[in-house]
């Protein structure tokens, strides 16, 4: 009944009395319940109940209040199943919330269900989690992937069941799924948002992702979110900024800048069609369009630099999962058999290739060569986009080589090719900076995106240019109707 | 072939904050297992570490007194390795900007100050608590993430004996500085060492082996000296040292082979990224050196430039930080320090060794201590009296004169004339024993005081007594 809303619709309803939390957390329970796409682990029934039963008085002036969403299965949630999507934390039940869980309770959101994830959020294609694959409610056939690692929230959001939700990104696990799945997919400034409570992939580069169907739920979201969290030491003490109240505000900011050598590796002709056309609607808004350039031997050692980094962060972040302390116990006599065993049964075979690479590049006699190169690249690339945005207030290119590929057609393995497409969303995690993907056409009846980064701390000239953006697509609110039992 | 012991030690303190260092669950020893853990110290998924602000300041109190330069940025590194004890799969620490680095300590051997070399001084956290049985290992995360220093000294040790007294230097200082309990047998101080050796006047370096678990402060130096001998004994009979891990056996006083130790362990160290870099102002880090309370070394120099005391009694004072406590405490209310160091050092001492007590658990103040000195000072009663008073502060616990009073003690009579009455009187009485004195024989004297005490009942202060006869014998 409420599949598809925006929060301001639903806030609309609830505010006018037309509808009660219970009313919509019944809805959405619904709407998962007879979700055919695998989005979720764990559908919260008893607990969105008894929340949504409890809240009290209406808040007007509070846009979340009683709203539904859905929590990607990599964040702390006191008391509910928690397990990335990995067998090596099945059955683990936290004793806290993470700070994001806390922050959307207490302003009397109300959670509905925990999500599936690439396992361990890692990964980009939304197989990889233990629960299988994940499907993107737009294709029928399921025969295209919503990508990851935040698949289950980017479908369960692409469906309408909930016009939010809360998911991470690390390489561009918000931003590229929100291509495929025709959302809003916004990674705000690295440590604007705390991260307590997020389990940590790769904590350098790991960010708080959300998605919405429209920029301006997006902001509503962040501003709830964003802000200092002493528990995350590397949380910013920055203002929060009234991203909400300003977002029709016109940006004073307009200068876009567009990476020529990227553009030039899409070969799909319908989305450089559309992007173009983007191009022409933001110019006649005023801005100023740039076409700059980055090195192509730099863009190429884009995906090695962060495969090597992160994987040498997951290796260490996910060495406390033994099976002693938390998750399934193994039996052994020493210590080395139960966790050898625990490990090698828990996590699946990508993992351990990742841990394995990642072991790897922090050996000592490698360490050099791979590691402290990686990280020096890291720094010449950080250092070439800032220079971009000293010149440009933000840079803006196509989110996504192509609509969602057929399952048929991607490979999470390691692979030869470093497709530049593919990868310069992480360009956002290198540099923490901001960064937001909106679906600006169709193809085959799939969305994509295209997706703008601004400068670190800015969220608000860049929600507020999104926002234009949004008014020249058209593109708000979509949704992949009817797509379940 | 004579040969030269090169030592170092490695030697872990753990702090006495409030709480563990990345952590705000509390510390402390003793309490019922895995009750002090926050879901940080288990190492649940999502939780980040916290600084502890107190763990920082104690590093740079210790890093200070041993002299070393203190970094102005605090950067800590993961290092990873797989262990039970180990709940996150790797320890936090300081591996590329330890907060101290490159300072020393002095040590006095046969009578000379030596100085040794210390490398570096970091941060850390500690492991848990392992209990091994037959069947299985139980583990106690209570200690899981306390905070600990590590502190490193160069090879620049040469005998047991002086690696003793660098560990009981570093303990006074940790003790003192109000930093740790610095108790071996409580484990809040670890020294593990490695010992090597060469031929003498030789500069390269012989194969290091690992001793470790030495629990006392004797054994430091029994366990070097044990191992030095069995180096030594191996390259004499031909063979090589092999680099090794030992673990010091205190019964049967040997090392003992307890693991091979391969090239160092790779950790694969990066720097934590969960916690940024923080900046430490000069402000910051000259409040944490002066927030550090008087150390041995300062305090006994005081007590010898200042009070006048010798160098034995000031280093017996010195020898517990507790003991050099009450003393100053005392001080702030009597400036009779040669007294009060007499009595804190002998019948303080000697009551707290026969009821196997502390000096914290001492049941008489500094304050009522210094109202027993008083009235030894002011002559009012002798050293006999004043012992048999002190036992009966004790005994009833009420303060110096009420225990005066109870047993009945009149003052001293310390007036002049009296005094000087009953001299001459006694000696009208004696004249034999005027003569005696003039011709030297010894016990004249003895037999004169003791007349003059047998006349006063005793009551007259002996010392004064013994200078007026003195005087009056002079002008017979």
């Amino acid at each position: 009944m409420y599949e598809g809303k925006s929060i301001l619709e639903l806030h609309e309803l609830l505010v006018s009395k037309k509808v009660t939390p219970l009313d919509l957390a019944k809805d959405a329970i619904e709407l998962a319940k007879n979700d055919n796409c695998n989005a979720f682990e764990y559908i919260m029934e008893n607990e969105a109940l008894e929340i949504a039963s409890n809240l009290g008085e209406i808040e007007a002036n509070n846009p979340l209040w009683g709203i539904p969403f859905v929590i990607k299965d990599n964040m702390s949630t006191k008391d509910v199943s928690t397990t990335a999507s990995s067998n090596v934390l099945n059955g683990y039940i936290p004793v806290y919330d993470a700070a994001v869980v806390e922050k959307l309770k207490n302003a009397k959101a109300v959670p509905i269900g925990k999500t599936t994830l690439d396992e361990l959020a890692m990964g980009g294609t939304g197989t990889s989690g233990h629960l299988g694959i994940t499907h993107n409610p737009w294709d029928k056939e399921h025969s295209r992937l919503v990508g990851g690692s935040s698949c289950g929230s980017a479908s369960a959001t692409a469906a309408g069941i909930v016009p939010f939700a809360l998911a991470s990104d690390t390489g561009d696990s918000t931003r590229k799924p929100a291509s495929f799945a025709g959302l809003v997919g916004f990674k705000p400034t690295w440590s604007r948002i705390s991260r307590y409570g997020l389990f940590p992939f790769a904590p350098s580069l790991d960010t708080v992702g959300i998605f919405t169907r429209n920029v301006t739920d997006a902001a509503i979201v962040t501003e709830v979110l964003a802000g200092r969290d002493d528990r995350d030491s590397t949380s910013s003490t920055k203002e929060v900024a009234h991203y909400f109240n300003k977002i029709k505000e016109k940006c004073e900011k307009r200068r876009i800048a567009v990476v020529k050598e990227i553009v030039e590796t899409i070969k799909d002709k319908d989305v450089l069609e559309a992007f173009n056309k983007t191009i022409v609607g933001l110019k006649e808004k005023g801005f100023v369009i740039n076409e700059v350039s980055m090195s192509t031997e730099l863009l190429s050692s884009l995906f090695p630099t962060y495969f090597v980094l992160s994987c040498a962060e997951a290796t260490s972040n996910n060495a406390n999962m033994d099976g002693i302390k938390f998750g399934p116990l193994s039996n052994g006599s020493t210590f080395e058999e139960v966790v050898t065993k625990a490990r090698t049964k828990g996590f699946g075979e990508l993992i351990k290739r990742r841990f394995v690479i990642g072991s790897f590049a922090l050996m000592k006699e490698n360490k050099n060569d791979l590691f402290i190169r990686a990280q020096k690249n890291r720094r010449r690339i950080v250092e070439n986009v800032n220079n971009i945005l000293k010149d440009n207030d933000f840079i803006y290119l196509p989110a996504a080589p192509s609509i969602a590929p057929k399952f048929t057609d991607a490979s999470d393995r390691l692979s030869d090719e470093y497709l530049i497409a593919d990868n310069h969303l992480v360009l956002g995690n290198f540099a923490g900076l901001p960064s937001i993907t909106l679906p600006i056409g169709f193809k085959d009846d799939m969305p994509f995106g295209a997706n703008l980064m601004g400068r670190a701390f800015e969220e608000t000239e860049l929600l507020q240019v999104s926002y234009e953006l949004e008014q020249v697509t058209g593109l708000a609110n979509i949704y992949a109707k009817g797509g379940r039992k | 072939m004579e040969f030269e012991p090169v030592i170092g030690l490695e030697i872990h303190v753990e702090l006495k904050t409030k709480s563990k260092m990345f952590s705000n669950a509390p510390v402390a020893y003793g309490k019922e297992p895995n009750t002090l853990c926050a879901p940080l110290d288990m190492a649940f998924p999502g939780t980040l570490p916290t600084v502890n602000k107190e763990g920082v300041i104690y590093a740079i109190r210790v890093s200070n007194a041993l002299h070393m330069s203190i970094d102005n940025e605090l950067h800590f590194d993961r290092k990873n390795y797989f262990y039970s004890d180990l709940p996150k799969g790797f320890q936090i620490t300081q591996d590329r900007r330890p907060i101290g680095k490159e300072g020393y300590l002095e040590i006095e051997v046969g009578g000379k100050v030596k100085r040794i070399g210390i490398e570096r001084l970091h941060i850390e956290e500690d492991t848990c608590k392992q209990l091994h049985f037959p069947a299985f290992t139980l583990l106690n995360y209570n200690r899981a993430g306390v905070p600990l220093v590590e502190i490193v000294s160069k090879p620049e040790l040469r005998s047991g004996e002086e690696a003793m007294k660098y560990v009981e230097k570093i303990r006074s200082i940790v003790v003192f500085s109000g930093v740790s309990d610095g108790k071996m047998e409580e484990g809040s101080l670890r020294v593990d060492t490695n010992v090597s050796i060469r031929p003498k006047g030789s500069n390269t370096f012989g194969t290091k082996v690992e001793v470790k678990n030495i629990n006392s402060i004797n054994y430091v130096q029994k366990a070097i000296d044990f191992e030095v001998a069995r180096q030594a004994k191996i390259i004499e009979e031909g063979g090589t040292v092999i680099q090794e891990t030992r673990r010091y056996d205190d019964k049967k006083n040997e090392t003992v082979a307890m693991r091979l130790k391969t090239d160092a362990v790779d950790y694969r160290y990066y720097p934590e990224t969960n916690i940024t870099p923080i900046k430490l102002s000069d402000e910051f880090i000259e409040n944490a050196i002066k927030s550090c309370p008087e150390l041995a070394e300062s305090k006994k120099k005081r007590y010898i430039e200042e009070h006048g005391l010798n160098n034995y009694d000031a280093s017996l004072l010195v020898s517990e930080k507790a003991v050099s406590d009450y003393y100053d405490e005392a001080t702030k209310h009597s400036k009779a320090y040669k007294l009060l160091a007499n009595w804190i050092n002998v019948d303080v001492a000697s009551y707290l060794n026969k009821n196997i007590i502390s000096i914290n658990e001492f049941p008489m103040s500094p304050e009522r201590l210094v109202g027993l000195v008083k009235l030894v000072e002011s002559n009012e009663v002798n050293s006999n009296q004043a012992r048999e008073i002190f036992a009966k502060m004790l005994q009833e616990g009420v303060e110096a004169k009420k225990a005066k009073e109870i047993l009945g003690i009149s003052s001293q009579i310390s007036d002049m004339s009296f005094i000087k009455d009953a001299v001459n009187a006694v000696l009208a009485e004696n004249p034999q024993a005027i003569i005696d004195y003039k011709e030297g024989k010894g016990r004249a004297l003895g037999f004169l005081v003791g007349q003059i005490m047998k006349k006063t009942q005793g009551k007259i202060n002996p010392k004064i007594t013994s200078d007026v006869l003195l005087e009056e014998l002079k002008k017979r």
